[in-house]
């Protein structure tokens, strides 16, 4: 294992057993690396072992088999020695109900001796100043993920774990704490952003882990996921003819919106073969694919979810 | 450490429950006191006069009808009635004088500590609930990922508000009854402040390890209503349990915490009868000793297994 990455995973394995005497395997043999800076997306569908793996990570779970590191050190072992600079929310946003949103922050900034100041500057950042005073339990669903935000910045960290942040926000919600993340992201700080939401992933992150059934199915930078796409648009006269043409040259064609679409390795692979037969080209462009066509060509509708593989004992 | 149980403490005071329980803790003995001081208390004026005019009606009534009081053939009837029946006007206006040693043995002195280590038993247990029903628990643990000093930081909190409490409530108590009695004129024996007050001070420590218990047990069983359904059962059931298989009582939780909290006390139990068939029930010391080893045991059990559960179960 290399110590420039933040995250580092080797084998992980999590199993749960159930009330049956059966075994439930939640992650399964996950390898995941995630290099310093920048947001890192954790995709998956519900129940693909995206919040497990992170509760392994932060010590709230324990791993039935593998490895795993932040910043080097394994954890959970050394996880006391990493922990103040990793700040995370797993899941839903958890404070006490009763307490107003500042004594929540100043409970948890006194646990690791942070000043009170510094409960004001992130209660700033995130733009709760003039409610922090209210009941926790009053607040909107968005205000309660904003705090779960400040109480991670509490710590300065070096790595942000969020898990699912705008699950349940309105579109105005969503595009803040989006924007949160990407400034985040741009400040140097790791960002883990774990999302089902395809898009949110594309537009905010920089690199990707696409996990499913607790196996790990892709990972790499975003512009690299979409890249491995090898489709291109391609208009011409006469469609039969370009695609009996193609077909020959043994490369898939279908028919789309009045176009073509060509999967090859080359473009010019398709130019050379429909130059040689006559046919020439009005239109030749990459398609240039998006994450939910790339996550969907990865699962080939396969079950990634609640539906685990479950081994019986 | 010191941060965590400064953090833990203001979470404990700042719930609401768990003033209300204190607040209890100190509203209960109160009406307790007041209680035990007021049927204590020496007859009135008014009562004594009452007292001498029942007396007085029923001498009368004597008088006039001696035959109903069994009273035949007197020359005398007022005489003989009032002889006879030597009725007296303590009798009538009866009390029971205050005594702290009665008091501390069979009195209000052991309602106190039980209804305190009830209240502070409450207290642990809503406490730690609380942090496994709001989720908060798993929260605390991203800052403080070290399970062990949690778990400790909480238990120390808790243990130590309930004995001091109790243990300030409780010297309270006694001391006030001892002025009581002082201000009375009753002449308490030497040493028996003493022994309330150091009564008071184990009383205080089983409260204290009530509070751990319910605190124990609630992070064992992450739910208030699970922790006190099975309390509750255990105690409702236990007895029970224990005539059905005939455990004798020296095993009764109950009876041991009393034992350590009264520096002993006794039990019944059936025993052959000297010279003859059958059984005949006698008195059996219960020693402090025992009543610690005992309670002891049973708290250091739901202590070891409620770390141990926290130390290596997920937290949700």
């Amino acid at each position: 294992m290399t110590t420039d990455l933040v995250i580092e995973t080797s084998g992980l394995r999590k199993e749960f057993r159930n009330r049956r005497g059966g075994t439930r395997v939640a992650v399964q043999d996950l390898d995941l690396a995630v290099p310093a800076g920048g947001v890192h997306g954790f995709l998956g569908p519900n129940g693909s072992g995206k919040t497990t793996t992170i509760r392994m990570l932060l010590g709230l779970a324990r791993a039935t088999s593998g490895s795993m590191r932040l910043f080097g050190a394994e954890v959970p072992r050394a996880l006391p020695e990493v922990i103040g600079r990793v700040g995370a929310v797993v899941e839903s946003p958890k404070f006490v109900p009763n307490f107003s949103g500042r004594r929540n922050l100043q409970l948890l900034a006194g646990t690791i001796g942070v000043p009170d100041a510094r409960v004001d500057a992130v209660l700033e950042t995130v733009s709760l100043e003039g409610r922090e005073g209210d009941r926790y339990k009053g607040y909107s669903l968005g205000m309660k993920q904003r705090l779960a935000i400040a109480a991670t910045l509490l710590k300065e960290p070096d790595l942000l774990i969020l898990d699912e942040p705008t699950n349940g926000l309105d579109p105005a919600g969503i595009r803040e704490i989006r924007e949160t993340i990407r400034g985040l992201g741009e400040s140097g700080v790791t960002v883990l952003l774990s999302s089902h939401i395809l898009a949110e992933v594309q537009q905010v992150c920089t690199s990707a882990t696409i996990i499913g059934n607790g196996r790990l199915l892709a990972s790499g930078t975003v512009d690299e996921l979409l890249g491995s796409s090898t489709t291109y648009r391609v208009v011409v006269p006469d469609r039969a003819a370009a695609t009996a043409v193609l077909n020959r040259a043994r490369l898939p064609v279908q028919a789309v919106d009045g176009a073509l679409h060509v999967e090859a390795d080359n473009p010019a692979l398709i130019t050379s073969e429909l130059g040689q037969s006559g046919i020439w080209l009005s239109e030749l462009a990459p398609v240039r694919a998006d994450l939910e066509s790339y996550f969907l060509e990865l699962t080939a509708g396969e079950s990634l979810g609640a539906h685990a593989e479950e081994v019986a004992s | 450490m010191t941060r965590l149980l400064r953090v833990e403490a203001i979470r404990f005071l700042s719930r609401r429950a768990v003033l209300v329980l204190l607040a209890l803790a100190i509203v209960i003995p109160v009406v307790i006191g007041f209680a035990t001081v007021r049927n204590t208390a020496p007859p009135g004026a008014d009562e004594l006069a009452q007292a001498k005019e029942q007396i007085q009606q029923t001498l009368d009534d004597c008088a006039q009808h001696p035959r109903r009081y069994g009273i035949k053939d007197a020359a005398d009837p007022a005489a003989t009635c009032e002889k006879r029946m030597h009725l007296r006007v303590e009798d009538y206006a009866w009390y029971e004088p205050l005594s702290l040693g009665d008091e501390r043995k069979n009195g209000s002195g052991v309602a106190v500590v039980v209804l305190l280590g009830i209240l502070m038993l409450l207290a642990g247990a809503t406490f730690a609930g609380y942090d496994w029903a709001s989720g908060s628990m798993s929260n605390q643990l991203l800052f403080e990922t070290r399970r062990l000093r949690i778990w400790a930081a909480k238990a120390v909190v808790v243990t130590a508000a309930a004995a001091v409490v109790s243990a300030v409530v409780l010297a309270a108590y006694w001391l006030v009854l001892a002025r009581v009695a002082d201000h009375r004129d009753i002449t308490t024996p030497p040493g028996v402040l003493s022994s309330c007050l150091q009564s008071g001070w184990r009383g205080a420590a089983v409260i204290g390890g009530a509070a751990l218990g319910g605190y124990a047990l609630t992070m064992l069983f992450r739910s208030t209503v699970a922790s006190l359904g099975i309390l509750l059962a255990v105690v409702a059931a236990g007895g029970v349990v224990l005539a059905a298989v005939g455990i004798e009582s020296a095993w009764n939780p109950g009876l041991n915490l009393l034992a350590v909290v009264l520096d002993g006390t006794t039990y019944y139990k059936d025993v052959p009868c000297e010279g003859g068939g059958g059984t005949c029930s006698t008195q059996v010391p219960l020693s402090l000793l025992h009543g610690l080893v005992f309670t002891g045991t049973l708290l250091v059990l739901a202590v070891g297994g409620s770390l141990t559960s926290f130390r290596t179960r997920d937290v949700p």
